[in-house]
């Protein structure tokens, strides 16, 4: 896989800058501005077939290129981690199309694409945070025609999703939905969060960084601009909550951030990771240490679960 | 006068195509992430009689032969005309109900404002864009914006402002999702007023 992604950007760098033509570029530009001034609308546009599988986050890719320039620096994180193969894919094709500087960073980059999460550290102003979108329409599941979803966006019919999640509550006594949860965007549109724990949910509320959808799939990018309302959907007697631990990292000891688990051996020994590296390295730089920890070099037990997973 | 003679006539377009699409992109993308904060023009580019750097970058930028310009008659030079055409392939009509982006200049009759698509509440994306040549834009108090992208408060002055433009902005901002984008051009600085805006008007 690895191997045709980087002959086909060999040949496009001659080309393109960050692969894309002026033109295609030039259509999601505008995708773009619709979408940040319509919050949480998804804008059709006539996506293009990218030098890697839908899976590998095609739409997030179509976005970053759109957006990218030569004095960004750009880290990739897929669930949290950098050094994923679809996160190190990603980071190589940019820093050859677009000969971008990378980082694993996220206090030091301009840009940070991600699948699956959203960093600890809260982001600045000036960061972008590109999402890799799988299913953009929130409604898709209950109701499969894009006619009629897109109706039931124009009139605000929300109800059926109430009615969803309200399900959740009668059969498990709380919204059993944990991720890609979804929320009502500036009072108006309900918007897929794409695959993120809803942990990351408050994240997205008000955030200082501008947030950047792309599916490649379907063909649809939509956008928060900063300090946007963003509020998860939930009922007066069934309140939104996020997932917590009752275990610390085992590395760096936090408890505010959002932990995998990690089978240690066949005997059923497991600790808790941090599910964002740079973060998790971050504590340790400072200092932290976690019960786990036994001062080895760092990162090293987590780096190769985390891979891994990845693999899936 | 030849062929050659009119091509000659044409002043340069971006010295870098790709760098400088690029730059003047994302100061738009920032100005419309963050209604009423003015940014600068991040390009050299001489612009055409009848428009300004700013109005010039910014259709270099993002319009080509899939949307269609229309121009004030203030605008509309025959140089404004034949730059644009050439450099970004635009049909240029003269039905403004029809512009993806309208080109004024403030100080003209703006009542086509109104005319302007202003989407559908299907598809509130296919409304069109207006750019307007100011004279000036300053973070005096004459607008008070709120709203998407704005944390408390941007205060925004844009020289020449009418009442019945402000009312028309206030009507728009009202047929949300649908509506149209402002953006303001100088010389040298850019703007912009999502449709998302709210704004007190001192
Ligand atoms: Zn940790």
């Amino acid at each position: 896989m690895e191997q045709t992604v980087n002959q086909m950007d060999d040949t496009a760098s001659a080309y393109n800058f960050a692969y894309l033509d002026e033109q295609t570029k030039r259509m999601i530009r505008r995708a773009l501005l619709k979408a940040v001034a319509i919050p949480g609308y998804q804008v059709p546009f006539a996506g293009r077939e990218m030098p890697m599988p839908y899976g590998w986050g095609t739409g997030g890719v179509q976005v970053t290129a759109a957006v990218i320039g030569p004095q960004d620096t750009l880290k990739v994180i897929d669930q949290g981690a950098d050094d994923t193969t679809n996160a190190v894919s990603i980071r190589q094709f940019f820093a050859k199309t677009a000969n971008v500087a990378t980082t694993e960073k996220t206090a030091d980059a301009s840009i940070i694409q991600t699948r699956h999460r959203i960093p600890e550290r809260e982001l600045r102003e000036d960061q972008i945070l590109v999402y890799q979108v799988p299913i953009p329409e929130p409604l898709r599941f209950l109701e499969p025609r894009e006619t009629e979803t897109r109706k039931m966006h124009a009139l605000e019919e929300y109800g059926l999703m109430h009615v969803k999640l309200y399900e959740d509550i009668a059969r498990h006594g709380h919204i059993a939905t944990t991720y890609a949860y979804p929320v009502m965007v500036d009072d108006r549109y309900v918007m897929d969060p794409s695959p993120t724990p809803k942990f990351d949910n408050p994240k997205m509320d008000n955030m200082a960084a501008l947030q950047l959808f792309g599916a490649g799939r379907e063909k649809r990018i939509y956008a928060l601009p900063p300090y946007t309302k963003v509020r998860s959907l939930d009922f007066e007697d069934h309140p939104f909550e996020v997932q917590s631990w009752d275990d610390e990292c085992g590395m760096c000891g936090a408890r505010d951030s959002y932990l995998d688990e990690v089978i240690l051996d066949d005997k059923g020994n497991r600790m808790f990771v941090c599910s964002d590296t740079d973060y998790c390295t971050e504590r340790q730089e400072a200092g932290h240490r976690g019960p786990q920890h036994h001062d080895q070099p760092l990162g090293s037990t987590k780096s190769s679960p985390n891979s891994e997973k990845a693999a899936e | 006068m030849t062929l050659n003679a009119q091509t000659s006539d044409l002043l340069p377009g971006f010295d870098h195509a790709a760098f400088d699409s690029n730059a003047v992109f994302r100061v738009l993308l920032d100005a419309m992430s963050r209604p009423g904060r003015i940014y600068d023009l991040p390009v050299h580019i001489t612009a055409p009689d009848g428009l300004n750097a700013s109005a010039t970058a910014t259709l270099l930028a993002m319009a080509d032969m899939d949307t269609t310009i229309w121009l004030s008659p203030g605008c509309a030079t025959k140089a404004a005309t034949a730059h644009l055409k050439f450099h970004c392939g635009s049909p240029i009509t003269t039905n403004v109900a029809k512009a993806d982006f309208a080109v004024a200049r403030c100080d003209e009759d703006l009542s086509f404002i109104t005319e302007l698509s202003v989407g559908n509440a299907e598809y509130p994306d296919q409304s069109a864009t207006l750019i307007l040549l100011v004279d000036d834009v300053s973070e005096s108090t004459e607008m008070i914006c709120r709203g998407p992208g704005i944390k408390d408060t941007h205060n925004l002055a844009v020289a020449g402002l009418t009442p019945a433009f402000h009312a028309w902005r206030a009507e728009n901002h009202h047929l949300f999702p649908c509506g149209v984008d402002v953006i303001f051009v100088t010389d040298t600085k850019i703007a912009a007023l999502s449709r998302t805006t709210r704004i007190e008007v001192k």
